[in-house]
């Protein structure tokens, strides 16, 4: 596999869309390419980020706020 | 070479598909406008994102708070445009963020971005809540009768967040846009439903090889784009 095409692979591995018969050839040029490849990965997860920002904010209740951190303090305090 | 965007391909566009295509030009071959690398800029003298998980990870609550405060706006967005449900969206999104609190001592900054690692935890429970959903209902007719009762989860009013992220978000949509429809539902598919590419083939009765070339020119655009911006950085 060429970097090329591990590159367009990762893309798809980072949004969970290889599939089966595609992921043991993923891995085994992953291993290959080494540092390069997992650099890479870790640039690929800005989709995720680039995805969820391209969402519009959506409101959440102070209530939820409020449980949240107690239960944060509440376990804390264990 | 990318596909063209013929109109054609709007009839694969179902009504769950809230990604909109009204517009969207042909800009075949064209270059990903630009677009943010990362989350705007904080006020001055704000903790960023790496000082807040920092401190999460010293177990100093009120980090989480002013992380919550940033980011649950966006989180949200993101679980709703997943499972389409505002109470279910709410008790996922506090055990998010307690999972960020327990597990915040695994995250790494050299492998990304406190952001994406939030991200990427929120869909994955996201994508689990909806697949436990489909375990007790025939997917394809709940996920349509879902869409059909919400079909605009965009619609509310506009929050400090949304206001401080609404120039990001326009950026990020600009160059989503340009992608051929085609391109947009098959990513949108993948990322906010989870699908697997033969899910995918098999929703829009589209052979598996054009789901994967789609899925590939469509991330490798958006991707090129995110790039191209923090180069010029």
């Amino acid at each position: 596999m060429s970097f090329d095409e591990f590159q367009n692979r990762a893309r798809l591995y980072v949004i969970g869309a290889l599939e089966p018969e595609e992921t043991g050839e993923f891995e085994e040029a992953r291993k290959n390419f080494g540092q390069q490849a997992e650099d890479f990965i870790v640039e690929c997860y800005n989709l995720h980020e680039a995805f969820a920002l391209s969402l519009r904010p959506e409101k959440s209740s102070e209530a939820l706020k409020d449980r949240l951190m107690s239960m944060v303090r509440q376990r804390q305090a264990k | 070479m990318d596909e063209p965007a013929a109109p054609h391909y709007n009839t694969y566009l179902s009504a769950m598909d809230p990604i909109e295509t009204e517009g969207v030009p042909d800009l075949n071959g064209a270059p990903a406008p630009r677009m943010p690398a990362s989350a705007p800029e904080l006020e001055p003298g704000a903790p960023t994102d790496l000082e807040l998980m920092q401190a999460i990870q010293a177990e100093d609550p009120e980090a989480l708070s002013k992380l919550y405060d940033r980011y649950n706006g966006i989180l949200k967005a993101l679980i709703l445009r997943v499972i389409h449900n505002e109470a279910e969206a709410d008790d996922l999104l506090q055990e998010i963020f307690m999972e960020i609190w327990n597990q915040a001592k695994n995250f790494s900054a050299q492998k990304g971005k406190p952001l994406g690692w939030m991200v990427t935890l929120a869909r994955r429970r996201a994508i689990d809540g909806l697949r436990k959903k489909q375990a007790y209902a025939r997917a394809g007719e709940r996920l349509q009768s879902e869409t059909e009762q919400q079909p605009d989860a965009w619609v509310h009013n506009a929050t400090e967040e949304e206001i401080t992220f609404s120039d990001t978000r326009i950026l990020v949509r600009r160059v989503i846009d340009t992608l051929p429809p085609a391109q947009q539902q098959a990513i949108n598919l993948a990322f906010f439903r989870g699908m697997s590419q033969r899910e995918i083939a098999a929703k829009t009765n589209t052979p598996l090889g054009t789901v994967k070339t789609r899925l590939e020119l469509g991330l490798k655009k958006i991707y090129d784009g995110l790039k191209e911006l923090k180069d010029e950085l």
